[in-house]
């Protein structure tokens, strides 16, 4: 009975830790260890955001996702993201993983809402 | 005097008058049922067509909030956090205000300083095309550049 219950929780409701772990393997796989190169921007940018949407649909889970992507060239400035969000709090959630290497930031945001 | 109770008897009106003929009674109609109480569900599964996310209408609310709230501002990494918040929670409940009424709002602002640096930002959705949509917008001046994008996605 335990486990019936918390197997439609865990369907039915936003669980961060494995949407981070998806997010994660799509950012490092495709730009794991490149630099800065404004001419691949727009093709790595491609790629994390529909590797991650495809990643996420996979999980099978009743749920429409919102994947956002920046990358952003290490020069000292200065970047804040901020989120409101207006929905049901005890099905939808939100995760940020901010992912980086010498020359790059890159920070994706997922936003779940349950059908 | 004592004080006398009465008792209410409600009596339906009769069908036949004092002499055996049948009246015609006008039918009460049945009462209206709001389709907007709160907290009732209403099972609409699509929106009508003027209560759908209009993104023109969402976006001209973004632009005007952005210019009011960052002309003349200067990027300071110790307001920014707090300003980007605000800029999200005043988007926010803006949208609210006009009135997409069965749709959840996701708003997200991104302020960075103008330095040269390169950046790029972009989203991609999973949802129901017909239902849902997004409005943005991007406001620069010297010192910073913000981005805001509000996603509005219906809620069957």
């Amino acid at each position: 009975m335990q486990t019936c219950n918390l197997y439609y929780h865990s369907q039915t409701t936003f669980v961060v830790d494995e949407i981070t772990t998806v997010i994660k393997e799509a950012v490092e796989s495709t730009i794991g260890n490149s630099s800065y190169q404004h001419s691949k921007i727009n093709q790595w940018m491609s790629s994390i955001v529909e590797s991650s949407l495809s990643q996420l649909t996979k999980l099978g889970k009743p749920f429409k996702y919102i994947v956002t992507c920046i990358i952003l060239q290490k020069n000292g400035a200065g970047l804040h993201s901020a989120s409101s969000c207006f929905w049901d709090n005890s099905t939808d959630g939100s995760c940020m993983v901010r992912w980086e290497n010498k020359t790059i930031y890159c920070i994706v945001s997922v936003f779940g809402l349950a059908i | 005097m004592t004080p006398r109770r009465y008792t209410v008897t409600r009596m339906k009106p009769s069908c036949y008058d004092n002499h055996g003929k049948a009246v015609n009674r006008k039918r009460r109609s049945a009462p209206s049922v709001s389709f907007m109480d709160a907290g009732a569900n209403t099972y609409l599964i699509r929106p009508n067509y003027k209560d759908k996310f209009k993104a023109g209408v969402a976006k001209e609310h973004i632009r005007e909030i952005l210019r009011e709230q960052l002309y003349g501002v200067q990027y300071n990494p110790e307001e920014v956090p707090t300003l980007s918040r605000s800029l999200a929670d005043a988007i926010k409940n803006r949208l609210k205000d006009v009135g997409f009424d069965r749709y959840k709002l996701i708003v997200q602002v991104v302020i960075g300083e103008q330095r040269g640096e390169g950046v790029k930002m972009a989203a991609r959705c999973f949802w129901d095309a017909d239902t849902d949509s997004y409005a943005q917008d991007i406001f620069m001046n010297d010192s910073l550049f913000c981005v805001a994008a509000a996603f509005g996605v219906y809620y069957y």
